[in-house]
C-alpha cells in the first residue's frame, strides 16, 4: 500500500517570460518533507528564476505553487518568509565589523529594558550555532576574522535564528569554499535535516549534489528534463546526460597537436605569501592548464603573470628576454593579454559600448592625431562582432545588456584586436550558456593554432582535459603536478587539486 | 527591469520621455521666458553677450572639474588652484618683475601645484578625491591667509596692458575672455569627447579595474588630469585677477559648487547621464541666466544670494530625477 | 572580556595596526608637545575652556556620526551630511533675528529655528532617499542655500544677542562645570545609547556596515537613511544655541570652521574605535581633542592662520592612513 508521498513544495507548470526569452517552460518542483532536494541545471537553465519566482521576486505567467499543502497564489517576499522559507544567498551579506552574534541576530535585535539585550543574544546565537549547525564560535569574534566557511555558517544562522524555517534554499553555498572547508557546512546541512528541515541545494558541483542529496530534479532550457527520487555515486553520468542533453566529449575540439618554440617561462616565482616557487614553461601553440582550488594560490599566480600584483621572487622569460612586469600596461606592451575571471567588475567596463570595449586596448590604431576615427573603429568592432559572433551585431550597445556569453566574447574581441601573444584565460566558460562554452573553447583552439600561445585557468577539471595540451596543478601555494594530458585522467586531477597527491586518501 | 530591455532608454513620445529627454532644457526656456517677460534688458543683445562674458571664467572652471569628474573623482579645490594661478601671476609681476606673458606661465603652473597635490595624495596615497581635495582646500586657504597675512588683497595698479586686456580687451569686437574660454572649451571638447585620451579617462571614471585590466596606465592618466584640471582652473584665476589688477584671496571659493552644479546638469543631459563637456557648457550657461536675470530683477544682494542657492539645489535634484529615469 | 575568544586577534604590531594607529600617535605627540610648552594647559579651568569652546562641535559631531554610520564612510558614496553646520549657521541666525530685532518669546523663535532644521533634514532626506543624489552633492547644494537663506535672515551682519536664556548657557556653571558643557553631555549620552544600544541604533549600524545585508535581513533601509538625516538636522538645531553662546551672537561664515572640524573630528574619531569605524564617541572625543589643539597652539602664540594649515594635514594623514591599513587588510 502506497501512501501519497507528502511535499513540502509542490511547483507545478510555472511558466516565465521575459521580453526575447522564455526563462522558464511549464517547469515542475517537488520537494519532499524533510529531504535534501539538489536543483542542477546549466548556467541559463532557469534555477535561479524559479527561485526567484518561489521568493516573490517575479510574478510567475502560470502554475501553481503549494507549500506545506497549502496553495499559494500571489507570492510575495514577506508571504514566503511567513510560510518559513529562507533564502541563503550566494552572496554572504555580512558586515566584516559586526560581531557574529551581531550579524546573526541583524534585523531581529532583542531588547531589553536598556537597550539591546547583548548577552542575550550572544548567547542564544553562540547555542544556535552549536546545536543547530554544528559549530562552536565566539559571539563576540568580528566577522572579518573568522573563515570563509564560518561566514557562510553566520549567514545561515541568520536566516534560521527565529526557529521558524521549515524549507531553506541553499544557492551554491560552497562556491566561494576551499575543498576542506566544504566538510564543515556539509555537516551543518546535514544536522539541519535531523531536525527536520527541508531543503533544496542549487550547486554546480555535481560531487555535492549525489553526496548530499535525497533527490534531484534536472533543468535544461526552462523545462524539467528528469526527477531522480534517489541519487548515489552513479547518478552523475545521468544528471551530467540531462544537464547537457548531449554527449559531453563532443564539447570540446578536435585537439591538434604543437611543438612550437618557447615563448613564455616562469621560473621560481613567488609573492611570498599566496604562491611559492612556481615554474612555468609554454610554446607558441601550445594551451596550458592551470588548476587549482580556490585558495591555492592559483589566483594570485595568475595575476602576477599580468602585472596586477607583484612578484616578489624568481623572474620571468618572454620570447627570450626577461621581462619585468609593472602593470597590465607593461604586459599587454609585451603581448600579453588576460581574460580576467570577474568578468563584470574587471573585464568589461559595463556602461560603454561594445565598440568601446572592444577598441579599448587598441584605440591607438583606430586614431589619427590621437582623435578616435569613429568610422574606423565602429568598423572594426563590426568586423570583430562578425567573426566571433557577437550578439546583438550592434557596436553601439550598451555591454551591460548583453548576455554573459556574448560579453566573454567582447573581452575576446579586444584581445583579438590587438595581435596578442599569449593568452591568459582566468575562468573563461564561468557564467556563460553552453553554445557561448562551444564557441569559447573553438576560439581557443584556433588561437593555439594560429601560433599563440594559451594559459586556461580554470576550477572546472572536465574543461581542462577537454582543452588543454597539459596541466600543471597548485596546491596549496605550489606545483604539484606538471603533466601532459595523457598521462592524467579526470579522478587524479581531482585529488591532486584537493589534496596535492594522485591518490585521494580515502577517509 | 525597463532599462534591460532598450538599449538607449528613451523611445517613445509620451510626457515622461520628453521629460527625461529634453526636462533641463524646457526650464532653461522657461527660465528665459521669465525673464524676458519681468525685465525690459534680459533679451538685448548686450545683455546677452553679458551673459557670455559672466560666465567665462565659470566655464573654465566647470571644464577642469568635468575632466575630474569624468575619471570618477571630484575637486573641492578648484577655488584654490584658481586662487593660486591669480596669485603666482601677480607676484610675479609685482614683486619680480616678470613679463606678462611669463606670469600668465608661471600662474598656470601655481594651479598646476595644487593639481600636483592632489594627484600625490589621490595616485599615491590613495585617498578619496574628495577627502584629498577637501584637505587640499584647507591647506591652500590657510597658505593664502598666511600669506596674506590674514586674506587683505595683493594689488598690483601698474600691470601691463596686453595683461590687463585678457579680461577687460576684445578680440575682434568679441571680449579676450569670451576667446580664452572657448578656445579652453574647444580644446576640452577634442581632448574628453574626440580623441583617444578621452575615451581611456572615460573608462577609468565608469570602472576603474576594467580600464587597468585593458592595459591602461591607470595611475598616469589619474595624475595628469588632476595636474590638468588644475592648471586650467589657474587661467579662470589669472583673467580674474586681470580684470581686479590685484589677487583677492580665497576668491575661487565662490566658484565652486556652480562648477559641480555645472558638470552634474551637463551629465543630466547626456543619455548615458555622463560628464560631458557640452553639457558642461550648457550648466554654466544655465547658472549665468539666472544670475543674471535675478540682477536684472533688482533684488537686493542677500535676496539673490537665498534664490540662486534654491534654485541649484531644485535644478540639481531635477537633473538627478531625469537621470534616474532613464 | 572574558577570556573564551577563540578567535585571534589581529597583531598589535603588524604594520596595517601601526598605520592605523598614525593620527592617534600624532595627536598625542602634539599633545604631549603643547602639554609642555604651554603648561597652564592642563589647569581645570582651561579644560573647562576647551570643553566649552569645543561643545558647538560635538554636537555637531553627533549628527554627522549619526549619518555616517548610517551611510557607510565612503565619503562620496557613503554618508555624509555637510549641511549640519549650516543648519547651525541658519537657526542661530534666526534665534538671533527673533530674540534681538523682533523681540520675540523665547517659546516662538525656538519654534521657527526648529522648523527650519526639520525642513532641512526633510530636504536632505528627499534628495538623497527619493531622488537619489548622492549625499555629499545633496547636503552641499542644500548647505549653499541655506547658507543663502541665513544672508537674508541676518542681512549677512552679525547679530549680539543677550538673551538670558543664551546667557545661562555662555556663563553658567554648575558644580564648578560649564552649563554648556553638560547639557552637551546630555545630548551625547543620548545619542551614544540611540545609535550603540538599541534596537534602532543596530540596524542604522546594519545598513551603514552593507546595505544590502541589511536589506535581505528585512531591515527598512531608505527609511533608516533619511531618519538619520532628520536627526543630523536635529543636531544642527541643538547646536545652534552653543554657536550662539560661544559668540554672544550670530556671525555670518562661521559654518565654514565648523564644517572643517566636524570632519576632521568624526573621521579622526574611527581611529579611536577599535574596529576602526566612526562611531558617536569617537566623535565627540575627536571633536575635544581638535579643540584641545587649537586651544593649545592658540595658547603657545602659533599664528592663528596657521591652524587651517595644520588641521588640512591632519585631515590628510588620517586619511592617508585609513586607505593605508585599509589596502593592508585586503
Amino acid at each position: 500500500m502506497t501512501l501519497p508521498v507528502e511535499h513540502i513544495l509542490e511547483m507545478q507548470g510555472i511558466s516565465k517570460a521575459f521580453p526575447g526569452v522564455q526563462a522558464l517552460d511549464k517547469t515542475d518542483l517537488f520537494v519532499r518533507k524533510g529531504s535534501i532536494h539538489g536543483l542542477v541545471g546549466e548556467n541559463g537553465a532557469g534555477k535561479s528564476t524559479i527561485i526567484k519566482v518561489l521568493a516573490g521576486i517575479y510574478t510567475r505567467d502560470e502554475g501553481t505553487v503549494s507549500i506545506n499543502g497549502a496553495a499559494c497564489d500571489a507570492l510575495a517576499p514577506a508571504v514566503v518568509h511567513e510560510a518559513g522559507v529562507r533564502f541563503i544567498h550566494q552572496e554572504l551579506h555580512l558586515v566584516p565589523y559586526f560581531t557574529v552574534a551581531e550579524s546573526v541576530f541583524m534585523g531581529q535585535e532583542q531588547h531589553g529594558v536598556l537597550g539591546l539585550a547583548g548577552r542575550r543574544m550572544r548567547r542564544r546565537a553562540e547555542q544556535f550555532l552549536k546545536e543547530s549547525l554544528n559549530c562552536e564560535l565566539d559571539g563576540k569574534a568580528l566577522i572579518r576574522t573568522l573563515s570563509p566557511a564560518e561566514k557562510k555558517l553566520v549567514q545561515i544562522a541568520r536566516a534560521l535564528i527565529d526557529d521558524k524555517a521549515r524549507l531553506v534554499i541553499f544557492d551554491e553555498p560552497t562556491a566561494p569554499l576551499a575543498s576542506g572547508e566544504t566538510e564543515q557546512v556539509f555537516k551543518a546541512i546535514r544536522r539541519l535535516k535531523e531536525r527536520g528541515i527541508s531543503m533544496i541545494y542549487v550547486s554546480h558541483y555535481l560531487g555535492e549534489i549525489t553526496d548530499l542529496c535525497d533527490e534531484v530534479t534536472v533543468f535544461r532550457n526552462g523545462a524539467t528534463v528528469a526527477q531522480l527520487n534517489r541519487v548515489d555515486a552513479n547518478s552523475t553520468q545521468t544528471i551530467i546526460h540531462n544537464m547537457v542533453g548531449r554527449d559531453i566529449d563532443a564539447l570540446y575540439p578536435e585537439k591538434k597537436h604543437s611543438d612550437g618554440a618557447r615563448m613564455f617561462s616562469v621560473s621560481a616565482l613567488g609573492d611570498n605569501s599566496r604562491f611559492f616557487n612556481v615554474d612555468l614553461n609554454i610554446s607558441a601553440g601550445e594551451v596550458l592548464g592551470v588548476a587549482g582550488l580556490i585558495g591555492s594560490g592559483r589566483e594570485e599566480f595568475i595575476d602576477t603573470l599580468y602585472g596586477l600584483r607583484r612578484a616578489e621572487a624568481g623572474d620571468m622569460q618572454f620570447d627570450g628576454r626577461e621581462l619585468k612586469l609593472k602593470s597590465p600596461a607593461d604586459a599587454v606592451a609585451n603581448g600579453i593579454v588576460l581574460v580576467p575571471r570577474d568578468r563584470r567588475n574587471d573585464g568589461l567596463v559595463l556602461n560603454m559600448s561594445v565598440g568601446d570595449n572592444i577598441n579599448l586596448a587598441s584605440l591607438d590604431e583606430v586614431a589619427w592625431a590621437r582623435m578616435e576615427k569613429r568610422g574606423l573603429s565602429l568598423k572594426r568592432a563590426n568586423e570583430l562582432s562578425e567573426q566571433i559572433d557577437i550578439r546583438p551585431r550592434n557596436p553601439k550597445a550598451i555591454t551591460r545588456f548583453l548576455s554573459g556569453g556574448n560579453q566573454q566574447k567582447v573581452v575576446l574581441a579586444r584581445w583579438l584586436a590587438t595581435q596578442s601573444k599569449l593568452f591568459i584565460l582566468d575562468e573563461p566558460t564561468v557564467g556563460v550558456d553552453i553554445g557561448a562554452k562551444v564557441e569559447i573553447y573553438q576560439l581557443i583552439k584556433e588561437l593555439a593554432a594560429n601560433g599563440a600561445a594559451v594559459i586556461v585557468s580554470s576550477s572546472d577539471p572536465q574543461e581542462m582535459l577537454g582543452l588543454c595540451h597539459r596541466i600543471m596543478v597548485m596546491y596549496r601555494g605550489e606545483v604539484v603536478e606538471d603533466t601532459p594530458i595523457d598521462a592524467i585522467d579526470f579522478d587524479s586531477l581531482l585529488a591532486l587539486s584537493t589534496s596535492g597527491a594522485r591518490v585521494a586518501s580515502t577517509a | 527591469m525597463s532599462n534591460t530591455t532598450s538599449n538607449t532608454g528613451f523611445e517613445g513620445f509620451g510626457a515622461k520621455a520628453i521629460f527625461v529627454r529634453y526636462g533641463f532644457l524646457i526650464i532653461i526656456a522657461a527660465f528665459v521666458a521669465f525673464f524676458s517677460f519681468y525685465t525690459d534688458s534680459f533679451l538685448n543683445g548686450s545683455n546677452l553677450l553679458n551673459i557670455v562674458e559672466g560666465s567665462a571664467i565659470l566655464l573654465i572652471l566647470a571644464l577642469g572639474m568635468t575632466l575630474i569628474v569624468t575619471m570618477g573623482g571630484i575637486d573641492l579645490s578648484v577655488g584654490i588652484a584658481m586662487d593660486f594661478g591669480a596669485a603666482f601671476a601677480i607676484v610675479a609681476m609685482k614683486e619680480y618683475q616678470v613679463a606678462w606673458y611669463f606670469a600668465v606661465l608661471i600662474g598656470i603652473a601655481g594651479g598646476g601645484l595644487v593639481g600636483l597635490l592632489n594627484a600625490f595624495l589621490v595616485v599615491k596615497l590613495k585617498v578619496s578625491p574628495f577627502m584629498a581635495t577637501l584637505g587640499t582646500f584647507f591647506i591652500g586657504s590657510s597658505v593664502q591667509r598666511i600669506f596674506t597675512n590674514g586674506g587683505g588683497p595683493i594689488s598690483y595698479r601698474r600691470v601691463a596692458q596686453e595683461y590687463r586686456d585678457l579680461a577687460v580687451g576684445d578680440i575682434a569686437g568679441i571680449p579676450t575672455e569670451v576667446v580664452i574660454a572657448f578656445v579652453v572649451l574647444v580644446i576640452y571638447f577634442l581632448l574628453l569627447e574626440r580623441s583617444v585620451f578621452g575615451k581611456r579617462m572615460h573608462a577609468i571614471g565608469l570602472q576603474q579595474s576594467a580600464a587597468l585590466v585593458s592595459g591602461i596606465k591607470v595611475r598616469h592618466y589619474l595624475f595628469f588630469g588632476f595636474v590638468f584640471a588644475s592648471a586650467t582652473c589657474a587661467i579662470g584665476g589669472i583673467i580674474g585677477s586681470a580684470n581686479l589688477r590685484m589677487f583677492t584671496p580665497l576668491a575661487g571659493y565662490s566658484y565652486l559648487l556652480d562648477a559641480i552644479a555645472a558638470v552634474f546638469i551637463g551629465a543630466s543631459i547626456h543619455p548615458q547621464g555622463r560628464p560631458n563637456v557640452p553639457g558642461t557648457l550648457i550648466g554654466v550657461l544655465f547658472l549665468g541666466i539666472v544670475a543674471n536675470g535675478l540682477n536684472l530683477l533688482g533684488l537686493n544682494f542677500n535676496t539673490k544670494d537665498a534664490l540662486s542657492g534654491i534654485i541649484l539645489v531644485g535644478a540639481l535634484a531635477l537633473a538627478v530625477m531625469q537621470k534616474r529615469l532613464r | 572580556m572574558s577570556g573564551t575568544n577563540s578567535v585571534s586577534r589581529p597583531a598589535l604590531f603588524s604594520a596595517g595596526a601601526l598605520f592605523s594607529a598614525a593620527p592617534l600617535i600624532i595627536f598625542i605627540v602634539l599633545l604631549i608637545y603643547l602639554g609642555i610648552s604651554a603648561p597652564n594647559l592642563t589647569d581645570p579651568a582651561t579644560i573647562n575652556l576647551i570643553l566649552k569652546q569645543s561643545v558647538p562641535t560635538v554636537v555637531v559631531c553627533l549628527g554627522l556620526a549619526t549619518v555616517v554610520v548610517a551611510g557607510g564612510d565612503d565619503v562620496v558614496s557613503g554618508g555624509i551630511d555637510l549641511s549640519i553646520p549650516a543648519t547651525a549657521i541658519i537657526c542661530a541666525g534666526i534665534l538671533a533675528d527673533q530674540l534681538t530685532n523682533h523681540g520675540s518669546p523665547l517659546w516662538s523663535a525656538i519654534a521657527l529655528a526648529a522648523v527650519a532644521a526639520v525642513t532641512m533634514g526633510v530636504l536632505n532626506a528627499v534628495l538623497v532617499v527619493a531622488i537619489g543624489m548622492t549625499p555629499l552633492l545633496a547636503t552641499l547644494a542644500s548647505s549653499v542655500a541655506a547658507v543663502g537663506v541665513t544672508k537674508v535672515i541676518t542681512s549677512s551682519r552679525r547679530i549680539n544677542v543677550d538673551h538670558p536664556f543664551v546667557i545661562y548657557i555662555r556663563d553658567a556653571n554648575v558644580a564648578g562645570v560649564p552649563s554648556a558643557v553638560l547639557i552637551a553631555a546630555v545630548f551625547v549620552l543620548l545619542f551614544c545609547f540611540a545609535v550603540h544600544r538599541t534596537r534602532w541604533g543596530m540596524q542604522l549600524q546594519a545598513v551603514g556596515g552593507s546595505r544590502d545585508a541589511a536589506e535581505v535581513s528585512g531591515i527598512k533601509t531608505s527609511s533608516l537613511v533619511a531618519q538619520s538625516f532628520f536627526i543630523a538636522a536635529l543636531a544642527g538645531f541643538l547646536a545652534s544655541f552653543f554657536v550662539l553662546a560661544r559668540g554672544s551672537g550670530s556671525t555670518p561664515g562661521s559654518e565654514e570652521n565648523l564644517l572643517l572640524e566636524m570632519v576632521l573630528a568624526t573621521f579622526l574619531g574611527a581611529a579611536f574605535s577599535p574596529r576602526r569605524i566612526v562611531t558617536v564617541w569617537g566623535a565627540v572625543l575627536g571633536a575635544v581633542l581638535v579643540t584641545a589643539l587649537s586651544v593649545g597652539f592658540k595658547s603657545i602664540g602659533v599664528n592663528v592662520f596657521w591652524t587651517g594649515c595644520i588641521k588640512g594635514t591632519l585631515i590628510l594623514i588620517v586619511v592617508a592612513s585609513a586607505a593605508y591599513s585599509g589596502r593592508a587588510q585586503s
